[in-house]
């Protein structure tokens, strides 16, 4: 691309004036990054052991060894003690479950099968699918031990990504489209309408300049930003949340490029409809909010009532974030990801076509 | 040959309260304007100066007759009339955060030219804000700068769009003697006013508009002796203030 020493020029000046505004790129930075932080730290925080009491009326080897098995599993905070103490704890709250192991506790296999009391507060029954079968598993390997019988099955879990995918592996690139999203409809949608209320742009037209010169100055400086601005985005999240990005790196900026070109574009054509910021504010919102939710930025379309998925497959948000996602988690190709590339392409001809033949420098009236 | 030729020239616009109706903003206007003229242009609101001036620019479409910069029509090489004229807009503001000198030499380069900000900042007193924000002006200074703006191109012809509306009395003196010495340099100027000492004090020429029409040209003095009222008794009064109320009545505009 060659640019004109005007375009150049123009374009050193919007970069200086968003570079002297310290406080836009503050805030610009700031939402992403406390978004980013909660979301990680939502989905990161490990299961906390569950608080057990175990009360042991029996006194055996073989209770004593359940009973170790239990406190040594990451999975429970196990404390022994009398029944009624523990039954006491459990019902203010300090203990989810107590288990009352019998008198007769393993003490004669061939006997009946001794019987294990578990006393839950209903309030915490839904963490009981996930202690009964590790108790279950417990007492299975106890009583083959016990029996001397080698187990006849055994399950190994084998990842077919053979990674582990967390949430915000999953959202990240999805919040990055919308922070390019946000930032692209702002940076362009919003200075137009600023500059016009101000009457900048008819200075500006008082002198030779090209409406072409303008556009391409103002989407290439906001495109320099927005990159700027992802890219600590995406540094942050690598080196502070221990993101990964499998896929090519420059397929995955060429998305963002394309991404941000579009929303450039459609903010830019927003600020020519809009005649005032609440106007833009409010046309900005009415662009922006529905693409949040289903554009499949933090759960998957495929999760969404199935009469909503045909229109959210095609809101340009989806497309770069769908692209991205699939470079960024599963290290697809661009010759892979062509259907979001012809959907952005078909979005990036749209609200080209709308930027150029909305944008008016007469209509500049006071 | 006069370096400004104005002919009949139409601008219609919707009513504001009936978008089906339309009324004429500019109703057959025709003027012509000699090189190194003053001219002066002076109407009620919404006379229809500013509208005149923005066709004449090349910044406002002309819906009838026609309009003559240096032998070039506006209407059909916009920009090479661009290339020709100065500028200076009713409102004045620009991008934030950026000096003086780099917008002086970001306008240059919009006229394809390297200017030198600080020759251009000495000629409105200005050197010393060179690298002043224009927020950080008064109001006096940012007319000179807005005037210094539109000198980056060294042009033929300065339209100034009320120049000194809002000033104290000494920055509009200061104005006043920047226009006169521009003028001094050959420059043509054409400038809206609704101070008639503004007007008396630098004008070669003037032309009284209402309702989109000129009722009244000449200069100065041929104004006040064909239109001033004749007092009943005393022997001479009356000034430029008494002929634009008497031509345009004393009714209150927006």
């Amino acid at each position: 691309m060659i640019f004109t020493p005007l375009q150049r020029h123009l374009t050193s000046i919007f970069l200086k004036i968003f570079l002297r505004d310290r406080r836009s790129i503050f805030f610009s930075l700031f939402f992403p990054v406390i978004f980013m932080t909660v979301f990680s730290l939502a989905s990161d925080r490990e299961q906390e052991p569950i608080n057990i009491g175990i009360a042991n009326l029996s006194s055996n080897e073989v209770s004593s060894d359940f009973v170790q098995r239990l406190s040594d599993s990451p999975m429970f905070n196990a404390v022994s003690g009398e029944s009624e103490p523990l039954r006491e704890a459990l019902l203010v709250g300090h203990q989810t479950m107590v288990l009352e192991l019998p008198a007769d506790f393993g003490a004669s296999p061939d006997t009946v099968s001794s019987e294990i009391n578990v006393v839950v507060d209903a309030a915490q029954v839904s963490q009981l699918g996930l202690i009964m079968p590790v108790l279950e598993q417990t007492l299975l390997s106890i009583e083959r031990e016990f029996r001397s019988i080698a187990p006849m099955f055994s399950i190994t879990i084998e990842d077919v990504q053979a990674r582990s995918q967390r949430y915000i592996d999953f959202l990240l690139p999805g919040l990055m489209a919308l922070t390019l999203m946000n930032l692209s409809i702002a940076g362009s949608g919003f200075n137009v309408v600023e500059y016009r209320r101000k009457g900048i742009l008819k200075r500006l037209f008082v002198t030779p300049i090209e409406p072409k010169d303008f556009i391409i100055a103002i989407v290439f400086a906001r495109l320099t930003i927005v990159l700027v601005q992802l890219t600590v985005l995406i540094s942050l999240a690598v080196v502070l949340l221990d993101i990964r990005i499998i896929g090519n790196f420059f397929a995955y900026y060429f998305v963002v490029i394309l991404g941000t070109v579009v929303f450039l574009c459609l903010g830019f054509s927003l600020g020519s409809l809009a005649k005032t910021q609440e106007t833009i504010g409010a046309l900005g919102n009415i662009v922006i909010m529905p693409q949040i939710f289903l554009s499949g930025v933090f759960y998957p379309i495929e999760s969404m009532p199935e009469w909503v998925q045909p229109l959210a497959h095609l809101l340009p948000l989806s497309f770069v974030s769908t692209g991205m996602r699939e470079i960024a988690n599963a290290g697809a190709a661009l010759t892979e990801i062509i259907p979001s590339l012809l959907g952005i392409a078909v979005w990036l001809t749209i609200s080209f076509l709308a930027a150029t033949r909305l944008f008016l420098w007469k209509e500049v009236a006071n | 040959m006069p370096i400004i030729e104005v002919c009949e020239l139409q601008k219609q616009y919707f009513l504001p309260d009936d978008k089906s109706q339309k009324f004429f903003a500019v109703n057959g206007v025709s003027l012509s304007i000699e090189q190194g003229e003053v001219f002066g242009i002076l109407g009620p609101n919404g006379a229809g100066k500013t509208t005149i001036l923005e066709m004449i620019e090349g910044l406002n479409d002309i819906d009838g007759g026609e309009a003559l910069i240096d032998g070039i029509s506006v209407s059909t090489n916009p920009y090479q009339v661009k290339e020709r004229i100065g500028v200076q807009l009713q409102a004045n503001e620009y991008f934030d955060n950026v000096s003086l000198e780099e917008l002086l030499s970001l306008f240059g380069t919009l006229y394809h030219r390297t200017i030198n900000p600080e020759a251009l900042l000495e000629k409105v007193q200005l050197e010393e804000k060179a690298k002043a924000k224009p927020a950080a002006l008064s109001g006096g200074q940012k007319q000179r700068f807005s005037i210094a703006c539109a000198l980056v191109n060294e042009p033929k012809i300065l339209f100034l769009d009320e120049p000194t509306t809002g000033l104290d009395p000494q920055a509009k003196r200061n104005l006043w003697n920047l226009i006169q010495r521009l003028n001094g340099d050959g420059m043509t100027i054409v400038l809206t006013t609704h101070n008639m000492e503004e007007a008396e004090e630098l004008c070669d020429r003037i032309a009284i508009m209402d309702h989109g029409k000129i009722i009244a040209e000449g200069t100065p003095q041929e104004l006040i002796l064909d239109f001033a009222p004749e007092p009943p008794e005393a022997p001479l009064h009356g000034n430029l203030e008494d002929v634009f109320l008497s031509l345009t009545g004393y009714g209150l505009r927006e």
